[in-house]
């Protein structure tokens, strides 16, 4: 069977600037997989290449979410077959309600399905059960998407669409980023209640910090747009000790 | 150019008198504006002098066709055809309501000619020919919406309805104006005067279709506490100039008057507003929003005058223009004149295209990207929209945007 989620030999760039030269990373069902790494390392570049931004161009290789090549695919069509970006700045989106973004969102995935799409009432109250595990009010449902959202909002209502999407593969990047010790928790226990051994999960992150509470199978050290190391959950911590000093040379 | 090759042809109005012989000595010596002209430098109107038109005649009138708005359940609607009312339809009027014939009451038409644009070609042109003059008077408060229908089949002539209405200290009506019609130009004339704390909530819809040239002249006047909510969509016709002049001639009085342009194809569509502050204390407020797609051009010039003693005046404009094809474009020329120096006014014009990191906000959530372009576009109308107040106009008004947003996306090709 092949792996959830296959990265062979992945080159991009953005404009006429390569930022990843060769990445290669197999992440089977029900796996998390961290990557951390300097700024600029090409962390962030990484996450747009794999949801199928315009603008980060796949120079070589491959990325394969079972066994299906997804490069020929647009950012809608990589989402219906089952991939999932937590944004690191989710987007404002002025004057379009939540409720009818969610909505859409989830609807589009119905008739992908092949399924009716849901019952206005029915949605409500799927929304809202899933929001009170991330402390989501109603009043933050009602306003425009991510629109006077604080940033740990934003995180969470991120989150919330993970859950109400039920992606097999998501990418968390940077989720941490802006987040107290509180909000952490809140995101963190909300992204590990979604953990299922057919699901599989990347996050993208700068600090150990957010692996304590998101415990991963594997983490990788992506530096000048390679992955340098690999190796168990302790190598986040003898990250956090030494820093990124001396895998960035290791070319 | 000679009087005899002007269009429309305006042989039949040798006999005119009064205020209406003045307007066609107007017109006679000045004729279509040149682009030279600073009000038309954006707006050419070649292609109108280059239709063969007569002015339609009574004769024209063959009945009412039915126009496609989605009505307030008790509005009474007052169908002019080809430029000439059904009057059967004023029957229907409510007690509050009076109405009269503008060739029959001279001293409403000489109001009517002192309230429009003056020296303006329209309201020279539509003064002069005159295919329908109607006048309302209103009294006390009117729930009925009242509808002015415009249709008409006949694209070889022009048509000139003139319309003035006149609220009463302290009265309150809700008007709108549809147009739909395929005559080759509509040039309707209005007056709308709203007396002393009276109300008047107003929309307009030209929904003509895609030959027809449009260009409209209103001219209204608010008396003091006042309440002016107006709003414009500009949808149809091949060339189309909404162009109202305001006065607010009371202290307090309230004027809001927001528009929506959406053009594809060749289309033109100008909005030109003029708010002149005449007395103090009073607020104006305009929200503009253009949607321009494949070469389609949008156009707004407002200007706002305050006048010296017109202190305390707090006069908004915003306009903000979408552009979704690379050949689409929008011009914008926001005008303060300021005499007063007490006073917070505001203007504001931009020109953009649908954000890109937003398009792939939504995409990425599984909605297709014709959709995603619905979604923001619908929430950039939606801030103009949402600021209409009397629901019965904004459930007349919507359904027209959406309309036109889905005939976009039917017509969608990608690469532009």
């Amino acid at each position: 069977m092949a792996p959830l989620l296959e990265i062979r030999d992945l080159h991009a760039s953005v404009g006429d600037t390569p930022i990843l030269k060769g990445i290669n990373l197999t992440i089977n069902a029900g796996e998390i997989h961290a990557i951390m790494g300097p700024n600029g390392s090409g962390k962030s570049t990484m996450s747009y290449v794999l949801a199928g931004r315009d603008g980060y161009e796949v120079t070589g290789g491959d990325i394969l979410m079972n066994g299906v090549s997804m490069l020929e695919m647009e950012s809608d069509e990589r989402a219906l077959a089952g991939m999932f970006l937590a944004f690191q700045y989710p987007v404002e989106l002025p004057g379009v309600g939540g409720m009818s973004f969610l909505r859409a969102a989830v609807n589009a995935r119905r008739i992908e399905a092949g399924e009716d799409e849901i019952d206005q009432l029915e949605f409500v109250k799927l929304v809202r059960a899933k929001a009170k595990h991330l402390s989501i009010n109603d009043d933050m449902l009602k306003r425009a998407v991510n629109v006077g959202f604080s940033g740990g909002e934003k995180k969470r209502y991120e989150i919330l669409q993970m859950a109400l999407l039920k992606p097999v593969f998501s990418v968390l990047d940077e989720t941490d980023s802006g987040l107290d010790v509180d909000a952490l928790k809140i995101v963190s226990d909300g992204v590990n209640f979604l953990r299922d051994p057919a699901r599989s999960m990347l996050v993208i992150t700068h600090y150990q910090r957010l692996l304590n509470h998101i415990v991963p199978d594997y983490v990788h050290i992506l530096a000048g747009g390679k992955i340098r190391r690999t190796g168990g959950k302790e190598l986040a911590l003898e990250v956090e000790e030494s820093g990124y000093v001396g895998i960035d040379d290791a070319a | 150019m000679s009087a005899s090759t002007m269009q429309p042809n305006l042989d039949h109005l040798a006999g005119l008198t009064g205020v209406r012989a003045g307007a066609l000595t107007r017109w006679q010596e000045t004729g279509w504006p040149h682009s030279r002209v600073e009000q038309w430098r954006f707006t050419r109107l070649t292609s109108v002098e280059k239709m063969d038109l007569r002015p339609a005649s009574a004769a024209a009138a063959v009945g009412t066709a039915a126009i496609s708005a989605e009505l307030p359940e008790n509005a009474v609607v007052l169908s002019f055809s080809n430029g000439v009312l059904d009057v059967a339809g004023i029957a229907a009027l409510s007690d509050g309501v009076t109405a009269s014939f503008l060739s029959e009451n001279d001293t409403a038409l000489a109001a009517l000619a002192a309230s429009v644009p003056a020296s303006h070609p329209i309201s020279d042109l539509s003064l002069a020919v005159m295919t329908s003059g109607l006048h309302l008077e209103i009294a006390g408060k009117v729930d009925m919406p009242i509808i002015l229908a415009f249709t008409g089949d006949d694209n070889g002539v022009s048509s000139h309805p003139v319309v003035s209405i006149k609220l009463a200290d302290g009265a309150s009506a809700v008007l709108a104006e549809w147009h739909q019609s395929a005559v080759g130009l509509s040039a309707p004339l209005m007056a709308i005067e709203v007396g002393n704390k009276a109300r008047l909530d107003y929309a307009k819809v030209q929904h003509d279709s895609a030959q027809s040239a449009h260009l409209a002249a209103t001219g209204l006047t608010l008396g003091e506490g006042s309440v002016f909510e107006g709003f414009q969509i500009s949808v149809g016709g091949q060339l189309a100039r909404l162009e109202t002049h305001i006065t607010l001639l009371g202290e307090n009085a309230d004027c809001t008057l927001s528009a929506i342009y959406l053009g594809r194809a060749s289309q033109h569509h100008d909005i030109t507003t003029n708010m002149n502050h005449a007395k103090g204390h009073c607020l104006s407020n305009q929200i503009i929003r253009g949607v321009l797609d494949d070469s389609a051009r949008g156009v707004f010039q407002g200007k706002v005058h305050v006048a010296p003693d017109a202190q305390k005046t707090d006069g908004q404009q915003m306009s903000r223009a979408l552009l979704l094809s690379r050949k689409a474009e929008a011009d914008a020329k926001p005008e303060l004149e300021i005499y007063a120096d007490d006073v917070l006014c505001a203007h504001g014009a931009t020109v953009g295209e649908l954000d890109e990191t937003q398009l792939f906000y939504l995409t990425s959530r599984g909605i297709d990207r014709d959709t995603a372009r619905g979604m923001l576009i619908s929430a950039f109308l939606d801030d103009a929209i949402d600021s209409i107040s009397h629901p019965a106009l904004a459930d007349m008004l919507r359904p027209v945007t959406t309309a036109w947003m889905t005939a976009s996306n039917r017509s969608e090709t990608g690469d532009k």
